[in-house]
């Protein structure tokens, strides 16, 4: 008994990993980003003044998504980030916005770095070769009803500007779709 | 149980219960004031909440070989160290008398009349110590794979947290609503299990705790080396038990088994035992002890 009852909980736990791991493409997607590296058009790493980052357009395809998801809380979802890393050669005053939003999108920011949510911008400098440090951003859309139903529901992208320039130095490609390929990016799964 | 036995049982726990509260208001956010002061003392400018020391995580980096991380989380990486720390020299005393995950699930299942009919509970301590210590190897394992990069599973510290569920619950009640708004598939799987078949409908509301936690599970491990050094522990004098069955019946680990005897990799220190024996047969001592 106490053999079944040590076996039965074990694969319990691992079968959690691996639904863990086909949660992870579909909600609450967690990515990389790195300043800068311009347009990600496709996967790739970059390497610069930190460790090297993948990155990848991001498509979350709301039907692979698990089933208490889908009948509970179908109309929410969210991606998330907990690194964001200046590869570049100076310091860099990050400003992030996310383009094309036709619904209600919420942004929750948390890090130990200053933050100003009126204009979504870091207002101290990321010195080159770092993250800023204790970062968790949630983007929460709030998807409309009439939406749902659609095969493209949002394709915009999160756009990193300098703040001081107002220059672009990272575009990802976001897409939100009803039925497709999900595209897992680095640090799906993992716990920060 | 009687609104009588109930309100003794409140009186000689008290102080139990009351350390709770002061749990709650340690670690959960919006007051965190515990936190909040380990961080005003090293610099750090953001609000913590009960994520900050995740219950998960360091045991998460440990296993999957990545140290750089607790490094980098030294909150995080210390309060693990100190939790296990006192689990070796005084007992779990964390999760019997601070841990907010624990304690909110314990209370619910207390304060909700449902009868013990209906309420999960195995006698059977080797069974009971055997479903803990499954789920922390599963849980080791997972770590491992992800550590060397297994594309088949993801870690399950984040993707099924507690603690995550218990801060959006108090942040969607307390300060910002919109915090309930978003469920993922895991975070509604933990609220069932957490809240519902763990806590309302488990014997001692402790189902989370006993089954799903790493830290707790790990804390038990150690508090059983502690105990053989002669640390604290709660014993159980023979020559003075009656056999009555009472601490079985108020022990929310199931740490007692059908025999009476104590099962250390569950046992939490909590003393419920203690103050509800009424031949005073267990207590928690320190040293070695003479055998009745």
């Amino acid at each position: 008994m106490m053999a079944f009852a040590f076996a039965m909980m074990l694969c319990l736990t691992l079968y959690s990993g691996v639904y863990a791991s086909s949660l992870g493409k579909a909600e609450i997607v967690h990515f990389w980003v790195a300043v800068p590296a311009g347009n990600v058009t496709e996967p790739m790493t970059l390497r610069g003044a930190g460790p090297p980052i993948s990155m990848a357009p991001l498509t979350i395809d709301l039907d692979a998504r698990g089933l208490p998801k889908k009948l509970l809380n179908p109309d929410v979802e969210a991606i998330s980030t907990h690194w964001i890393y200046n590869l570049g050669k100076k310091p860099i005053r990050i400003c992030l916005d996310l383009v094309n939003v036709t619904f209600p999108i919420e942004w929750e920011v948390k890090a130990d770095w200053p933050y100003d949510p009126s204009t979504h911008t870091f207002t101290k400098p990321l010195p080159p070769g770092q993250r800023i440090p204790g970062l968790s951003v949630d983007w929460i859309f709030k998807i409309p009803a009439y939406y749902m139903d659609e095969q493209v529901i949002y394709d915009g992208g999160l756009l990193i500007l300098d703040a001081d320039s107002g220059q672009p130095l990272t575009f990802i490609p976001i897409k939100i779709v009803r039925g497709g390929t999900t595209v897992p990016q680095g640090g799906v799964g993992s716990c920060h | 149980m009687s609104l009588e036995g109930k309100k003794q049982t409140l009186l000689n726990n008290k102080y139990r219960y009351l350390s709770w509260i002061l749990g709650f208001l340690f670690f959960v956010g919006p007051f965190a004031f515990l936190t909040t002061l380990v961080y005003f003392a090293i610099g750090n400018i953001s609000s913590p909440d009960l994520h900050t020391i995740c219950l998960r995580m360091p045991l998460d980096w440990v296993f999957s070989g990545r140290i750089y991380n607790l490094l980098g989380s030294p909150v995080m990486t210390g309060f693990t160290i100190i939790v296990l720390l006192i689990a070796l020299f005084a007992g779990p005393l964390f999760c019997g008398w601070l841990c907010p995950v624990g304690s909110v699930s314990e209370a619910i299942s207390r304060v909700l009349p449902i009868p013990k009919k209906f309420k999960l509970h195995i006698r059977d301590t080797n069974v009971t110590r055997s479903l803990r210590y499954g789920f922390l190897k599963g849980f080791i394992l997972v770590s491992i794979l992800v550590g060397i990069g297994y594309a088949g599973v993801s870690g399950i510290c984040c993707r099924y947290y507690p603690s995550s569920v218990l801060q959006n619950l108090v942040n969607g009640l307390l300060t910002q609503p919109s915090a309930l708004d978003y469920w993922h598939t895991g975070a509604i799987l933990v609220l069932l299990f957490w809240s519902l078949i763990g806590g309302i409908f488990t014997f001692g509301g402790r189902g989370w705790c006993i089954l799903f936690c790493p830290l707790g599970a790990a804390s038990g491990l150690i508090h059983t080396i502690g105990a053989r050094l002669g640390f604290y522990r709660t014993i159980k004098n023979e020559k003075y038990c009656k056999e009555c069955g009472s601490c079985l019946d108020v022990c929310p680990m199931w740490a007692i088994g059908v025999g009476g005897s104590i099962e250390r990799t569950l046992c939490i220190n909590c003393k419920e035992c203690v103050k509800k024996c009424p031949a005073h047969a267990l207590n928690v001592v320190w040293g070695k002890v003479k055998k009745s």
